[in-house]
């Protein structure tokens, strides 16, 4: 069989192994690297379509955790609320239950003190008669003699004042 | 004995009758090319069946995974996305110049160790090259390129210009002939030996011993491992290499 000379460029060869080449370029784009260039770009979207999600999820978390906090934070400044305000109340109506119980008191007192006093003067008179009526027997059972009762009665009221200036 | 190292054979001359150009000659080239050609697109075609998009299979996988070397060997040299539309030609080269290389495994000829191949690959390069240069700087900054640094270096430059596609093509044709030529030679030269030392044996056990090549088991094997595996790889990852740098940069101005 013929063959050709070992180093030579045969034309039609030439021009043969450029189709070629550009064949085989087409086949391998259109075999190769279009499916798989599709598969990858199917497989990034789908990769991007979940890191989104993942995202959008994350965000809505992020909302209901924000909102919770605060609601939290709400209810919190309720019940502080309430707490001071219970704690204020409390207080007034401690100090009024303090200050009528002074009063009530004070009051007792001053009524005791009255009565020490209306007591004590009564205890005077009821002396001071007691005293009187026995110095008019006194002096009669001394005297013996009958002495103007009005006399008498001007004389012991005069003792009986310096009775009372002396206790 | 007598060695000798031809090009391809020729299994058809078809003329055409067209000056220059010559007779079409159906030679060994053009059809392990198209054996080439068959086997890459069929292993396409096999590797990209029920592609899916999760779940995805072992072929599926090593698809992928070429696919994705290509890409990433085209941008981070060219640095960028730019150059997008080359990686499918980069591709067949390369695939094209290792399956072209590693048939000679097989027994068939490489259609890389015929010059015209090589030639056809290079000149294709060049043309690609000069497009992207004049689409970077317009025919004007392209002629001009030529004096630069200065007007007297441009016969230096015309000719560098011109030694790039030549110079790719004869790297290449020449690594692959080389590995043909000393692979062949040594095989001779060993059945010639075998047949020498196994002669001196008296007898008809001489006659027969010597007709079996036995010295040429082992050294060739290990010969051609350089030769056919290491070397075809080489030379196509470089081939490859050196198009896409020459775009590069031609794209750079």
């Amino acid at each position: 069989m013929e063959s050709q000379q070992l180093v030579t460029i045969i034309p039609w060869t030439f021009i043969a192994q450029i189709l070629n080449l550009f064949i085989q370029v087409y086949l391998i784009k259109r075999f190769l690297f279009k499916p798989i260039n599709e598969v990858l770009k199917k497989r990034q979207e789908a990769a991007d379509k979940d890191i989104q999600e993942a995202k959008k999820a994350k965000e809505a978390a992020e909302a209901v955790k924000t909102e919770y906090e605060s609601s939290m934070s709400d209810a919190r400044g309720e019940a502080n609320r309430i707490i001071e305000d219970a704690k204020k109340d409390a207080n007034l109506r401690a100090e009024e239950l303090i200050k009528e119980a002074e009063q009530h008191a004070s009051s007792i007192k001053a009524k005791a003190e009255e009565d020490i006093r209306l007591e004590r003067k009564k205890a005077l008179n009821e002396v001071k008669d007691e005293i009187g009526s026995i110095a008019m027997d006194i002096a009669g059972k001394v005297v013996e003699k009958e002495i103007h009762e009005d006399e008498h009665k001007a004389l012991i009221d005069e003792f009986l004042q310096n009775v009372e200036e002396a206790s | 004995m007598n060695f000798d190292i031809s090009g391809a054979k020729i299994f058809l001359k078809i003329p055409t009758g067209i000056p220059f150009l010559g007779d079409f000659l159906l030679s060994e080239t053009l059809v392990v090319s198209w054996i080439v050609m068959a086997i890459i697109t069929g292993l396409c075609i096999f590797l990209t069946r029920n592609l899916r998009v999760e779940n995805i299979s072992k072929r599926q996988a090593i698809a992928e995974l070429i696919v994705e070397s290509a890409n990433n060997l085209v941008r981070s040299n060219t640095g960028g996305t730019k150059f997008d539309k080359m990686i499918p030609f980069v591709a067949a080269l390369f695939g094209t110049s290792i399956v072209s290389n590693l048939i000679s495994l097989t027994g068939l000829r490489s259609p890389t160790a015929d010059l015209s191949t090589e030639a056809a690959w290079a000149l294709t390069v060049y043309v690609i090259i000069i497009a992207n240069k004049i689409k970077a700087g317009g025919v004007i900054g392209f002629l001009k390129g030529f004096t630069q640094p200065i007007p007297v270096m441009t016969p230096f430059n015309i000719l560098s210009d011109v030694a790039t596609p030549i110079s790719m093509a004869c790297r290449h044709f020449g690594n692959i002939l080389s590995g043909v030529v000393i692979s062949g030679l040594i095989y001779a030269s060993l059945t010639i030996a075998s047949s020498a030392v196994l002669g001196l044996i008296p007898g008809v056990v001489g006659d027969f011993l010597s007709n079996i090549p036995i010295f040429a088991v082992g050294l060739p094997a290990i010969v051609g491992f350089y030769f056919d595996w290491f070397s075809s790889a080489m030379q196509a990852f470089i081939f490859t290499m050196l198009t896409i740098m020459y775009i590069a940069n031609a794209a750079e101005g």
